[in-house]
């Protein structure tokens, strides 16, 4: 139950944070410029992000959290 | 939510349309159809071969990664990724250090090997190879939802992995906010040199393998939903929450865990017959919840980029872990650039880690000493250097990892005070990345 809770908690805090974040909006299609450069992408390098993943994945406790953590690897 | 360029010619383009049509109409002329103007990129790849490294003879990894990328039409893109691991060096098998020579029968059951009075105990015949592939395809449902739909596949010598995942991302408010939601299924294979062994059962002499059985599986469940949102023109943040449910087989079928006198701290004997001392392999639930809160802050500095990101992870086998990734992309002249990287990762201990088990006291019902399940910090530091070529970017940066571990203090006992129960790992990473093929 207190698992279940914790989850139902952080979805609120979720919907909460979009909602509040929804408030700072502002930018306009013309002016995604600077967001739409390959550098300010979320994945910037993919195989980077990859490799970083596939490396702590086999080498600590804790994968994903950007991405799915499920691994598919017998390394850990 | 991949922001394009591209966005704000679509208004123009549907300007475009009926703007000929009334124009063809004063002239009298049949409108001509409508013609797409956008032409769909070409295939691009990202190429990369990695080299980790570890010190003191452990764990090398040689790494070919590929990833090619079509669009199909317009927001509809075909991922396809590859990947080639080729493994060797020794990997640290869990049990004790000593003041005395041991030996181990390797998990074929075929061979021994030992490890020196005093050294760190490492499992010399480790080596594999993993051939991984997958293949995604997004394309959008409506005007302003993605759909991404994948499947992976993986080998290993001694373990498979299938995979599928499907994705959602729908954006609101003009396009600055991006909601998301992933559900992603694994369903792993894993076939052990010498047979998956019977949780905390103990290691047996040569040729003996009442200890093992054969293969057995893990399901992996995962769920993510998120947010992205854009704050202003140079600044995007994203926070995500996933939940990851894995039952089945969890152990790592070649970690073992020593069996000491409570006083003394050497090892006990083994199996009668065996010559070995006493050691049984790990045993972890057959069930584990990970919940993770990951946030990143991504902004421009006039060409120059921070990236910055949190992740803080729970799981019902008793692990906290935080970690804080910075990147700063520092732009130089004609598109080249620097980029230092500083990672800090912490995690508490399972609560069934032991770096050693007691004789005479009743064996817990899981117990594991692998260290990657101990209480450890980490750091890396890093850096990159990119620079662009016609079609792509030639890059290649250069890392170092380091692991520093707490050994469970009860294990301070007798011999074992003044022994290094839980080496450093050091390591180095190495990529050379190719992008090319890109307009």
């Amino acid at each position: 139950m207190t698992g279940i809770r914790r989850r139902l908690a952080v979805c609120a805090a979720l919907a909460a944070a979009g909602a509040a974040l929804g408030g700072c909006a502002g930018v306009e299609p013309w002016q995604r410029d600077v967001l739409a450069r390959p550098d300010m992408q979320l994945v910037a390098d993919p195989l980077e992000a990859a490799a970083d993943e596939h490396i702590y994945f086999s080498k600590e406790a804790s994968s994903g959290g950007q991405g799915f953590g499920g691994g598919g690897c017998g390394c850990n | 939510m991949q922001l394009k360029k591209r966005k704000p010619m679509r208004k123009l383009r549907n300007v475009g349309t009926p703007l000929a049509a009334a124009t063809c109409a004063l002239l009298g002329q049949a409108a001509p159809r409508t013609v797409d103007a956008q032409e769909l990129a070409p295939w691009d790849f990202d190429t990369s071969f990695l080299i980790y490294s570890e010190a003191d003879g452990r764990v090398q990894d040689l790494s070919l990664n590929g990833i090619a990328r079509k669009e199909l039409r317009e927001d509809s893109f075909l991922n396809l990724t590859f990947a080639l691991d080729s493994l060797t060096g020794a990997s640290p098998s869990g049990a004790a250090p000593s003041n005395v020579v041991q030996t181990f029968t390797s998990p074929s059951g075929n061979a021994s090997y030992t490890a020196g009075a005093v050294n760190p105990v490492l499992d010399s015949t480790f080596h594999d190879q993993r051939i991984a592939a997958s293949g995604s395809w997004q394309w959008p449902v409506t005007r302003l939802t993605l759909m991404d739909v994948g499947a992976s596949i993986s080998n290993e010598y001694d373990y498979t992995h299938l995979g599928v995942d499907a994705k959602v991302a729908r954006d609101f408010n003009n396009r600055n906010t991006t909601l998301s939601f992933g559900v992603a299924l694994a369903s792993d294979t894993v076939d052990p040199v010498g047979g998956a062994p019977v949780p905390l059962a103990p290691m047996l002499g040569l040729g003996n393998m009442a200890s093992k059985r054969g293969d057995d599986s893990k399901d992996v469940t995962d769920f993510l939903i998120g947010v992205t949102q854009v704050v202003n023109r140079k600044t995007i943040v994203q926070l995500n929450y996933s939940l990851s449910n894995s039952d089945g087989y969890l152990n790592d079928p070649y970690k073992i865990l020593s069996v000491v006198d409570a006083v003394t701290g050497s090892p006990v004997p083994g199996p009668a017959g065996s010559g070995l001392y006493r050691y049984l392999y790990e045993g972890r639930p057959d069930s584990r919840e990970k919940q993770s809160l990951f946030g990143l802050v991504k902004h421009d500095f006039d060409g120059n980029v921070l990236e910055a990101s949190l992740r803080y992870m729970t799981d019902d086998w008793g692990v906290d872990s935080q970690t804080l990734d910075v990147h700063y992309r520092w732009g130089l002249k004609d598109g080249r650039y620097l980029q230092p990287h500083v990672r800090y990762y912490s995690q508490t201990a399972a609560d069934f880690y032991h770096t050693v088990l007691f004789d005479g006291r009743p064996v817990p019902q899981f117990a594991s000493a692998d260290y990657r399940l101990g209480e450890f910090d980490a750091i890396t530091l890093g850096l990159k250097y990119g620079m662009p070529t016609k079609k792509g970017e030639w890059s290649a940066r250069l890392e170092w990892y380091q692991q520093t571990g707490n050994a469970d203090p009860a294990a301070r006992v007798g011999v074992l005070t003044n022994l290094d129960l839980y080496p450093d790992l050091n390591a180095l990473i190495a990529q050379v990345s190719y992008k090319f093929g890109r307009r």
